[in-house]
């Protein structure tokens, strides 16, 4: 690893960022569209957070502040790992790819922490129940889709992000979305909780518990917090592009992909309701856990892939 | 003073003087402790790496030891946390109504263990078991209750008594002699599996596993505050001790699942694991005390540990043996900070307390990176093993037990939270303005634990290619570790690369948020309240029942297990009752005749 390597990590961050700013706001437009308004400009993401950024904001002590720089490192860090196409990856070494599957799951789930944190150091319980229902949500969604990913090692053999892509772009090997279609329909649904989109919308909730673990933010902390949503639906995006969509092999098929599947998810979310978060548990832990086991008991007892 | 037996007899003797000590000044007579305990881990450090104790005896009769990587493990990691929670005696024992004996019980039970992990005998083994279980009996009433003792000893008991049983056939197996090697290497056909199931029970007792699990929370909860990490860091580990001699050691010849190669009794055993996995985090995610949350993610790394030793290959051992010591680090560490609240609140429940952070930032530091270790989240040692018993169960393709496994994972990040949210972040209470930091001796042992739970995240190279000794010594191959990466069985994990990373976003992180405009402080009391004026900082926390929406999704099936043990009570007594009713009547006939019964019963060989 030399210096050249972190560099491009922080990079590929960057990128992740100004991407999916930009498509965030390509996004807003389309459904403003839909909804027979104009929508605002594509860059109006940009100015907001550059809004907030330069505002002068209050501070509910070090814990508050701590929290969100813990959160943005943990998310900027895991960013840093993600590989756009086969070639570009930050950490690689004579053909070793650190880019292990765990380390998206439970690093984002350090940047998730330091947010709840400093959410509930806030001392606002609107913020406290927006926590829980952040991470009620995530116990919902992370299990089917663990089993979903649990199959995909199984049959690579590999956990690093890089192989299972170059394991679908092998010539008779399909992407997984083709290849396990029940597995991918999982993957999916699991990709909009983790994404916050309606219907799995509960834990931000704006007319509910005012926005949830958000509530106390202004100024710097919220555009901070802006910064760190948009980099981690980068990465939530991207690693469904990766283990599904048979990843990418230039930056051109990886936006392609990525912009595709991205609105496809926002379309869905525009026309749906909010469920309770109960309803969400019981969502996940009935059709997508029992779709991902039988996938799963397909491939791996059976040997069934198309 | 590298022999074995001498340190246990210096236990011995340092137990009585310091009894005597602390019976004069109790601050001394703890400090004496300190100062044994730490001769002990010194000797066992400076010696026992490479398996240079003196294993002579020459004045315990009946007693031999031996020494082998597997029992110096266990054992350094327990005089570890036994060292570690020693430093808390000063501050708490003055509130004990015994507390004279509870240094000597205390040093009384680490004799006890280092017996049990060096003996080369089954004999032995039970004896010093027993010793362990005795002293501790004594320790746990000291605390809150004394029903938490008897809890605590019903099922130890049972354990052992499954244990003293499966000893017997080994005993009877192997040609009269209870040595442990030979005698576990020749059980085989029907009595392997009697001698698998039995050792099994013990070890699920002493784990608290599903389904013995009910002592645990209670004892656990109950227990003095300074007991309760040696209970849940260091004793527990005794039933993962079995529980490796019984998996590893023994195969009962039973058939095999060919689609996840694994013998059907390990995988049985494997989804009794899961079961305590998901168990465990369900009824911690409900529960409303600090220290019996932390109880019952006890039992559900409990069921990780019986998870990795149940698949049977070198990666699955490696990520078992690094889980128990980075959960014996992460629940030292957790319950040692919760102890130091306890101190100076006088309470665990999580609704009575709040904003210890303001009060208490080095503890809460403490709790924060246990729990980061606990739920597996990098760059902490939880991490390293849950990745480990993760690539064991994907590549054995176990569907079932990853469901709990990652269940299990993702459930760690609510219930941990939890204490953090409730009791040191949100509103402070006007009650506890008064309290201070923990004093600094307690913080020493805070620091070193904080500092190894990193360093077990960040290079477990080290301590992994020690864990490859283990693993070679049981007959297996171990895992490829080079300096700083783990080579898993389908990918590779940098850890010090994870954590350099880690900490460059953080750099980044810090610079933008140090660049931009300084923010204005403002109170706690101070927040967004929909326009009412909320006076009391009691209503401003959200801490009762903080996951209420999922709990109501399995309320009515949460006490299905203390049902269970309640009807299983109550049909023992109403089986004392029928003994009494049919053997200890008051009428004279029915006492004699039972004793002719009983006589022809034990004379009816000789008169047929």
């Amino acid at each position: 690893m030399t210096i050249v390597n972190f560099l491009i990590g922080v990079g590929i961050a960057l990128f992740g960022f100004v991407l999916q700013t930009s498509i965030g706001g390509i996004n807003r437009k389309i459904v403003g569209r839909m909804q027979k308004r104009h929508g605002p400009r594509w860059y109006q993401e940009f100015i907001d957070i550059f809004k907030l950024l330069s505002k002068r904001a209050v501070s509910h002590g070090w814990i508050f502040d701590f929290g969100v720089i813990m959160a943005l490192g943990g998310i900027i860090g895991t960013a840093m790992f993600m590989p756009l196409t086969n070639q570009i990856l930050a950490f690689s070494n004579n053909g070793v790819n650190y880019d292990n599957f765990f380390i998206f799951v439970y690093l984002l789930a350090v940047g998730m922490l330091g947010m709840a944190m400093s959410a509930s150091g806030s001392g606002n319980p609107w913020a406290s129940i927006g926590v829980m229902r952040a991470l009620t949500t995530m116990l919902a969604y992370e299990v089917p889709f663990l089993i979903v990913v649990l199959t995909i090692i199984n049959l690579t053999n590999q956990s690093s992000l890089t192989g299972i892509m170059e394991y679908q772009q092998m010539a008779g090997n399909n992407w997984f979305i083709i290849a396990m279609p029940l597995g991918g329909i999982v993957g999916f649904i699991s990709l909009m909780g983790m994404l916050g989109k309606k219907p799995f919308e509960t834990y931000i909730a704006p007319a509910e518990i005012a926005s949830g673990p958000m509530v106390e933010y202004g100024g710097k902390q919220l555009g901070m917090l802006f910064i760190l949503h948009e980099i981690s639906v980068f990465i939530e995006v991207s690693l469904f592009v990766h283990l599904f969509l048979g990843g990418a092999t230039n930056i051109f098929e990886f936006l392609i992909k990525y912009f595709a599947v991205y609105t496809f998810a926002n379309l869905i979310s525009n026309v749906n309701g909010r469920f309770k978060i109960d309803q969400v548990v019981t969502f996940f832990y009935k059709w997508p856990l029992l779709m991902a086991v039988t996938q799963a008991v397909i491939v791996i007892y059976f040997g069934w892939v198309i | 003073m590298g022999s074995i037996e001498l340190l246990i007899l210096f236990l011995v003797g340092t137990g009585l003087i310091s009894y005597l000590l602390t019976k004069w000044n109790t601050f001394l007579g703890s400090v004496f402790t300190i100062f044994s305990v730490m001769f002990v881990f010194v000797s066992l450090a400076a010696y026992g790496f490479n398996l240079n104790l003196d294993e002579t005896v020459n004045y315990l009769p009946g007693i031999s030891f031996t020494q082998t990587y597997l029992g110096f493990y266990f054992a350094i990691i327990i005089v570890f946390v036994y060292l570690m929670v020693s430093f808390f005696h000063p501050y708490y024992l003055n509130e004990y109504k015994y507390k004279d004996s509870y240094n000597l019980l205390f040093l009384l039970s680490l004799a006890g263990i280092l017996g049990a992990f060096f003996t080369d005998s089954f004999l032995n083994l039970f004896f010093f078991f027993e010793l362990i279980i005795w002293t501790t009996m004594f320790l746990i009433p000291q605390g809150k209750s004394r029903e938490a003792a008897v809890s605590y000893f019903g099922f130890s008991v049972a354990g052992s008594v499954a244990m003293l049983l499966g000893i017997f056939i080994i005993f009877q197996n192997n040609g009269n002699s209870f040595d442990i090697a030979t005698g576990l290497a020749a059980l085989s056909g029907t009595n392997a599996i009697f001698v698998f199931v039995l050792f099994l029970i013990a070890a699920f007792a002493k784990l608290g596993s599903f389904p013995l699990h009910i002592w645990l929370p209670i004892a656990h909860g109950n227990a003095p505050h300074p007991f309760s990490p040696v209970l849940s860091g260091a004793l527990v580990k005794l039933g993962a001790f079995i529980a490796v001699l019984a998996l590893i050691r023994i195969v009962p010849a039973t058939g095999m699942f060919t689609a996840m190669d694994l013998p059907i009794g390990q995988y049985v055993v494997a989804l009794l694991g899961s079961a305590s996995i998901i168990f465990g985090t369900l009824m911690a995610i409900k529960e409303d005390d600090a220290k019996k949350l932390l109880a019952y993610s006890s039992m559900s790394h409990g069921g990780y540990i019986i998870v990795a030793f149940s698949v049977m290959n070198g990666l699955a051992f490696a990520g078992g043996f690094y889980h128990i010591l980075a959960h014996a680090l992460a629940s030292a560490g957790a319950f040692m900070a919760i102890a130091a609240v306890a101190r100076v609140t006088g309470t665990t429940k999580m609704k009575e307390l709040g904003g210890m952070i303001h009060k208490m930032p080095i503890t809460y530091l403490a709790y924060l990176i246990a729990i980061i270790s606990m739920a597996g989240i990098p760059p902490m040692g939880g991490f390293i093993s849950k990745w480990l018993i993760f690539q064991a169960v994907i590549n054995k393709g176990m569907v079932f037990v990853g469901i709990a496994v990652f269940f299990g994972s993702v459930g760690s990040f609510l219930y941990v939270f939890r204490p953090l949210a409730a009791l040191f972040l949100g509103q402070e209470f006007t009650e506890y303005k008064g309290v201070k930091e923990a004093p600094i001796m307690m913080l020493i042992p805070t620091f070193i634990i904080m500092g190894l739970n990193v360093y077990t995240g960040v290079f477990p190279a080290g301590i992994l290619q020690y864990i490859n000794n283990i693993i070679g010594e049981l007959g297996y191959t171990g895992i490829t570790v080079s300096t700083y990466a783990i080579n898993g069985s389908n990918g590779i994990l940098n850890p010090a690369l994870i954590s350099l990373v880690f900490a460059i976003g953080v750099a980044i992180a810090f610079v933008i948020f140090i660049l931009l405009k300084k923010s204005r402080k403002v109170d706690l009391m101070d927040t967004y309240t929909a326009a009412n004026f909320v006076h009391d900082e009691h209503l401003l926390h959200y801490s009762v029942d903080f996951y209420a929406p999922l709990e109501r999704l399995y309320e009515k099936q949460s006490n299905w297990m203390t049902k269970f043990y309640t009807a299983l009570a109550e049909k023992v007594k109403e089986l004392g009752r029928l003994a009494k009713y049919l053997f200890m009547s008051k009428n004279m006939a029915t006492t004699v005749f039972w004793i002719i019964a009983i006589l022809l019963f034990v004379l009816g060989g000789e008169i047929l």
